[in-house]
């Protein structure tokens, strides 16, 4: 999971243990509800709890998820109802025996006894949901399953609880209706509605993360529903972001590792049967003919190529840039890979722009301080990344170079990276991450000095490989040649 | 995640980046100094060659000069920003 920086290690301790002991009886879940929409590859989670306290001074509330949901999780955020502000998010802990992991959000202040409030947690999960059938020829459509746990894990009792699922059409082949509810609801448990499939009202649920419930009670619920479009996957994504103070430039290069994760192609692949689908109308679903990414505004001289070279099938609509605090819109880039993606193609290629520094950077001149702002990735719409690595490459001796990523890394650290006209080599910052998704487009700002002397480096270095060949010219005329003595 | 807030914030107020050298200049200064480097570099050649070549030196020293302010212009007008 790729969390903000909001988990501190310090607070860690002394939160697990004070979460254990009064988590299970200082709240109530008045009401539930959880409404998860399937998509392609990404899937979004909304819980919202009614609490209420139980107990005076109750400022911590734990949020729990299973196993599967935690591993599918990349994405938590917890909100009260109504409020933009983000709650703080800490690490609970986990419980090895029935395999639930626990985190802590601080409420915004303490509750009294008896008093309610509205929490929303969102998450978003990646690979959680898979082609099924599992091949499809060119001509088939495209219909994806969606398994999860039906009952919201929680510490605290639940009164009633609702779990919707919203699939993007109508059209659902098949969905669960598990047997053996009759002690929540008497009613019946599932109902379809349009693009909406509810389960419940389902009253009086007791505390669900204990071994008892999840052995006995949970219920395993899945969904079959039709997907209109192609499920895009970047498997890795390697961006690449050079800044240049001579220039006033900032390059960024993203390499992807683009792959179709829908249906495994069947039989083989007519050119034929391609081009007529595309003539007379939208291709099948799972066929990715081409992609639209938006970049940012006041890019100029973008580049595209693969393996093979550069591919010209691309189009580029620049928006003017608003500078570094302007609300600017975004240019748009359609890209046609060389090849249509078939359900399990991969394609590989690399984009790069160039846009003035001046959009990114500011500079403090008391300090002497350089700070850049720098995007994490590109958004490729409804696109999981699997692996993601960012290298922010500084001009040539950079000091007191120090980053501030918007989300903890799974690795980082500083690097030297030599290119053009370098002497020493440049200061790179190289960020990993694992499964990042739309929801993670974020800012990685660095901050560093570059003393005026070292901007004279560049210069300096190609004088003195001039000044070699001048000295070669010099020694060349004293040298006599000539076979017969003047 | 203070820290991260705290620098959002400084970015946003701090004055924008400015390069010490218009880039929209960039491409005629390329062009006058790599001009002044051939001159001189010709000049140079045509030096006659005596004991204590303070001439030569000062001559190749200034192209030298010239040269790697002008490569570096050369670079950054043609795209690679160096």
């Amino acid at each position: 999971m790729v969390l903000r920086w909001r988990c501190s290690p310090l607070l860690l301790l002394s939160l697990l243990l004070q979460s254990f002991v009064s988590a299970d009886h200082s709240f109530e879940n008045t009401a539930v509800v959880r409404t998860v929409e399937v998509a392609g590859s990404l899937v979004q989670v909304t819980t919202t709890f009614a609490v209420k306290a139980l107990e005076g001074d109750a400022s911590e509330y734990t949020i729990a998820l299973g196993e599967r949901e935690h591993e599918r999780t990349s994405w938590l955020e917890a909100k009260i109802k109504g409020q933009a502000a983000i709650l703080p998010l800490f690490e609970g802990g986990y419980d090895p025996e029935i395999g639930v992991h626990f985190y802590t959000v601080a409420l915004p202040h303490a509750m009294k006894i008896n008093e309610t409030a509205n929490l929303v947690v969102e998450t978003v999960e990646t690979h959680a949901t898979y082609p099924w059938p599992e091949q499809a020829s060119q001509k088939d459509p495209q219909s994806l399953k969606y398994e999860t746990d039906l009952f919201v894990v929680s510490p605290y009792k639940t009164l009633v609880e609702r779990i919707k699922f919203r699939t993007p059409t109508p059209n659902i082949h098949s969905y669960t209706n598990p047997p053996g509810l009759d002690d929540f609801t008497v009613e019946i448990p599932v109902t379809k509605s349009g693009a909406t499939i509810t389960y419940g009202p389902f009253n009086n649920i007791p505390i669900t993360s204990a071994k008892e419930f999840l052995d006995a009670k949970q219920e395993h619920v899945a969904v079959h529903y039709a997907y209109d479009s192609p499920l895009v996957e970047v498997m890795k994504l390697k961006r690449s972001a050079e800044i240049s103070h001579w220039g006033a430039n900032l390059n960024i290069e993203d390499t992807f590792h683009l792959r179709n994760a829908g249906p495994a192609l069947k039989g083989h692949f007519s050119r034929l049967e391609h081009q007529s689908t595309m003539f007379y109308g939208r291709p099948p679903p799972h066929v990715l003919p081409s992609l639209t990414v938006q970049l940012p505004a006041g890019i100029h001289s973008p580049y595209y190529y693969d393996l093979i070279g550069n591919v010209s099938t691309s189009h580029l609509r620049t928006s003017p840039s608003q500078g570094k605090n302007g609300r600017s819109q975004p240019s748009l880039l359609e890209l046609r890979p060389r090849y249509p993606l078939m359900g399990g193609w991969n394609y590989t290629f690399t984009l790069g722009w160039d846009s003035p520094l001046a959009d990114y950077s500011s500079y403090e001149k008391a300090t002497g301080k350089y700070i850049v702002g720098i995007p994490l990735m590109t958004m490729i719409p409804g696109a999981v990344v699997d692996e993601a690595e960012i290298n922010i490459i500084l001009p040539e001796a950079a000091t007191d170079v120090d980053y501030y990523p918007p989300f903890v890394p799974t690795e980082s650290g500083i690097t030297t990276h030599v290119t053009y006209l370098d002497t020493v080599g440049r200061p790179a910052i190289v960020l990993r991450y694992g499964r990042l998704t739309h929801k993670h487009a974020g800012v990685i700002y660095v901050t560093y000095k570059v003393p005026v002397t070292a901007h004279l480096k560049k210069p300096l270095a190609v004088a003195t490989a001039f000044m070699g060949l001048f000295a070669l010219g010099f020694l060349a005329k004293r040298l006599d040649i000539s076979i017969q003595k003047k | 995640m203070a820290d991260y807030q705290a620098v959002h914030v400084f970015h946003r107020t701090l004055p924008s980046f400015s390069p010490s050298v218009p880039v929209g200049l960039l491409p005629y200064l390329a062009f006058l100094l790599l001009a002044a480097t051939f001159v001189l570099a010709f000049y140079f050649s045509t030096l006659p060659t005596d004991k204590v070549p303070i001439r030569e030196v000062a001559v190749a020293s200034l192209a030298s000069i010239l040269a790697g302010f002008g490569v570096v212009a050369m670079f950054c007008t043609v795209g690679v920003y160096v």
